[in-house]
């Protein structure tokens, strides 16, 4: 009886573990990780900061041409690293998504692009041992087998695209997050310049109790904010908006300026050890003006050479940018208060997406602009 | 001088009204019960209208929801990243929500998940999460609306909450504050508590979320970015803000289909009241203009005394309108004719007419009422008063 019961227990839990492996893969380590690296820095990955557990099977390790051994979250911190530190290729290993143990990464089969997300990359690519595994898991989530040379020359040719994609989930979410953690929870004496790398600064949070008691997500919002914004700052300050005061008009159309806050363009000037300024209902007037102010009225105290700043409103953000640094499209089907308009972004990319979603005919940089195009505006 | 208003006239005015009790009476309570009507109707659609705006400009501009087989389903929190990838959003938040079933009391909770670190989509989240910590030390604590707070006062839960789970296993929530008064509108019957907490009272797994709401800085890329989620997952429904405005604006128009039936006819009553009266005077009243004329009035006193005659009447019965309006409204929250706007739940069940007083409403009902009246009094009165007295008399 007893035999048979516990025969039907193990059974049924069998049944219940494939059933719940059937739903969906998980990226973290159900086994005790290896972990190489030394001190508490060795629960996180020394490039982006992320807990090695949380994506165990997705992680690698290397050593330094010193011999220092690192583990990285993802191939694409790999990647990062190698870079930066040219890793010895013949010391990568990596962990088998099905056995969970380290391989030596060479001579592992890669499943790439399966259904299972990838960790901070578009495409995810996981290893295994055996040819077996590799094709099991296919048949289950999908993907393509390649070995380790192309699933590393795929990581390499996306790094760029992305870095971009976190970079604009960093600074829309995880930046702001980071900065509340650090105001309300931390002491804030902690300096940064002891730390090489962020696993080191994570560790310290940690061990030195330097802030009240974290999550792993907030601990890692925080880390990369006191990391890559106070540390190497790499998000510039909180922007305004154009200002307009109600009894402006735009000096080219005569229209109040304010009744179109998200087109407002200002050009500021000094005369006379005094700043003026004048603010435009869109891009096409400022240029207009600026090109050529006596067409618009007696505007002599203006002179081009005594324009302090220019700014525009970026069409994304809304945010007031630097006129002479933005990008422009031209012939989209959006339009201003005065009709077709060039668009202001402050980044390329920015603009080139803009580009291909209003269908525009040109992306043109602020010295680029000239009054003939300006002007074929209004045909 | 000659400007100066006549006591004398107005003293005659008054009396000639209490003269003819019974017909005074009469157009008063008409005429009250017009101005009443149609003012207490322009302040419930003004109110409602203020309302709808308001709850409308609080919604987020873009919802997303995972649709399965049809239904509303969790989302993968991860989704968040995808869409903050998206140029022109500007902010985009996971939520935790659903509704919690008190049996003991026999009502709905909204319960709401809040993330202290996150950029609310709400402004009075905001507040809430600068004044408390919805986490600490491993005990959680909610705030909720003073509906909530009632409804679990009566069931003796002073300090905390214990919500069942799916389990059976309770859910112990510290009570951590009240909503400030002035949000009750909106947060009567919501409970706001850390999103670990919702997720354990709902059963939701971690890296799971009700929806995802967008923030746009620009209005006009919403619909760019609406189409570019469409296509990134084709399984999700995508409400904006606008076809929110839209449908909650169909409601309210078919409803004001209504009134504006009512208002046809009440109007037609009014101006069938008029023109009877201006089509002529009664016998009794020409020969009153009459004799006054032969004991020397001038056309233009008998002129003013109609006026101020139909002016009292008209005015009286005008405020009175009002002021009935005004207690109805907003004092018994209009029993039966708010029922034609509101009913069914459509738009909102439980609430209060928030007071908005709008002076066009009171001068478009003041001017199809007073002066109309008053010139159908004076026109009559005035053919009258320029013929021959012996003539009217005879």
């Amino acid at each position: 009886m007893i035999v048979k019961k516990l025969i039907l227990i193990v059974f049924v839990s069998f049944l219940a573990c494939g059933v719940l492996n059937a739903k969906n893969f998980m990226k973290k380590a159900t086994v005790t990780p290896v972990l190489v690296q030394k001190g508490t820095q060795k629960n996180w990955c020394p490039v982006c900061g992320m807990s090695l557990k949380m994506f165990y099977k997705t992680s690698y390790t290397a050593k330094l041409a010193n011999g220092t051994p690192r583990q990285y979250c993802s191939m694409r911190c790999l990647v990062v690293d190698m870079k930066e530190y040219g890793l010895d290729t013949k010391t990568i290993q990596v962990v088998d998504a099905q056995t969970q143990k380290l391989i030596d990464a060479q001579s592992a089969f890669f499943v790439v692009g399966s259904k299972v997300k990838g960790t901070m990359s578009k495409v995810s690519k996981l290893a295994f041992k055996s040819k077996d595994d590799a094709e099991k898991f296919v048949k289950k989530y999908k993907g393509k087998i390649v070995d380790f040379k192309t699933a590393l020359k795929m990581a390499k040719n996306s790094l760029k695209s992305d870095i971009a994609m976190i970079a604009k989930k960093k600074k829309k979410k995880i930046y702001p997050m980071g900065k509340k953690i650090f105001a309300k929870m931390c002491k804030k004496d902690i300096d940064l310049t002891n730390y090489i790398e962020i696993n080191e600064l994570k560790a310290d949070i940690k061990d030195k109790k330097l802030c009240k008691h974290l999550k792993e997500k907030q601990l890692q919002a925080l880390s990369l904010y006191l990391w890559e914004v106070k540390r190497f700052g790499k998000v510039d300050k909180a922007k305004e908006t154009v200002k307009v005061t109600k009894d402006e008009k735009c000096p080219v159309c005569g229209m109040f300026a304010y009744k179109y806050p998200r087109w407002a363009a200002q050009i500021f000037y000094k005369h006379n050890s005094h700043e003026h300024h004048y603010t435009f209902d869109g891009v096409k007037d400022m240029m207009k003006f600026y090109f050529n102010p006596m067409e618009w009225g007696n505007y002599k105290d203006f002179n081009k050479k005594n324009i302090t700043k220019m700014l525009v409103t970026d069409y994304y953000s809304q945010k007031a940018i630097d006129a002479r640094k933005a990008y422009f499209v031209i012939g989209s089907d959006v339009y201003g208060p005065m009709g077709n308009e060039l668009i202001p972004f402050e980044n390329e990319s920015d603009a080139k997406n803009f580009y291909m979603d209003h269908r525009g005919t040109k992306v043109i940089k602020f010295s680029n602009i000239n009054a003939k195009e300006v002007y074929k505006l209004d045909e | 001088m000659k400007n100066k208003i006549n006591l004398y006239l107005i003293e005659y005015a008054i009396n000639a009204i209490l003269r003819q009790k019974a017909k005074s009476f009469f157009i008063v309570f008409v005429f009250t019960l017009l101005t009443f009507l149609l003012t207490s109707v322009f302040f419930i659609t003004s109110s409602l209208k203020y309302e709808l705006d308001a709850t409308v400009d609080s919604l987020p501009q873009i919802i997303v929801q995972k649709i399965k087989a049809g239904r509303h389903y969790d989302i993968d929190e991860d989704v968040v990243d995808t869409l903050l990838g998206i140029e022109g959003v500007e902010d985009a938040v996971a939520r935790v929500w659903g509704y919690y079933y008190f049996a003991n009391a026999g009502v709905n909770f909204s319960v709401v998940g809040l993330n202290e670190y996150e950029k609310q989509y709400k402004n009075s989240f905001e507040k809430i999460v600068k004044k408390i910590e919805l986490e600490k030390d491993d005990k959680s604590f909610m705030v909720v609306g003073r509906g909530v707070q009632k409804v679990m006062n009566k069931s003796y839960y002073k300090e905390y909450f214990n919500f069942i789970k799916p389990d059976g296993t309770l859910k112990k929530v510290n009570l951590g504050g009240v909503f400030d008064a002035d949000t009750e509108l909106e947060s009567n019957d919501v409970i706001v508590m850390s999103k670990d907490s919702a997720r354990e009272i709902f059963d939701m797994d971690e890296d799971k979320a009700t929806d995802v709401v967008l923030k746009v800085a620009n209005p006009k890329e919403v619909r760019t970015i609406v189409s570019k989620i469409k296509s990134i997952y084709p399984d999700t429904r995508i409400i904006t803000s606008d076809d929110l405005k839209v449908s909650y604006q169909n409601i309210f128009d078919y409803k004001s289909g209504i009134f504006l039936a009512l208002f046809i006819v009440s109007l037609f009553t009014f101006f069938i009241i008029i023109y009877d009266k201006s089509s002529g005077l009664s016998s009794e009243e020409k020969r009153e203009i009459g004799i006054l004329k032969a004991i020397g009035w001038r056309v233009d006193d008998v002129l003013k005394e109609k006026f101020y005659e139909s002016f009292i009447i008209s005015f009286f019965a005008y405020t009175l309108g009002v002021g009935l309006a005004f207690v109805f409204v907003y004092m018994f929250q209009a029993p039966l004719l708010q029922n034609i706007f509101v009913g069914y739940s459509q738009l909102k069940t439980d609430f209060e007419l928030p007071f908005v007083f709008d002076f066009q409403t009171l001068f478009l009902v003041f001017f199809l009422s007073v002066p109309i009246y008053i010139g159908a009094t004076i026109i009559p009165s005035w053919k009258v008063a320029t013929l021959e007295a012996d003539e009217v008399i005879r």
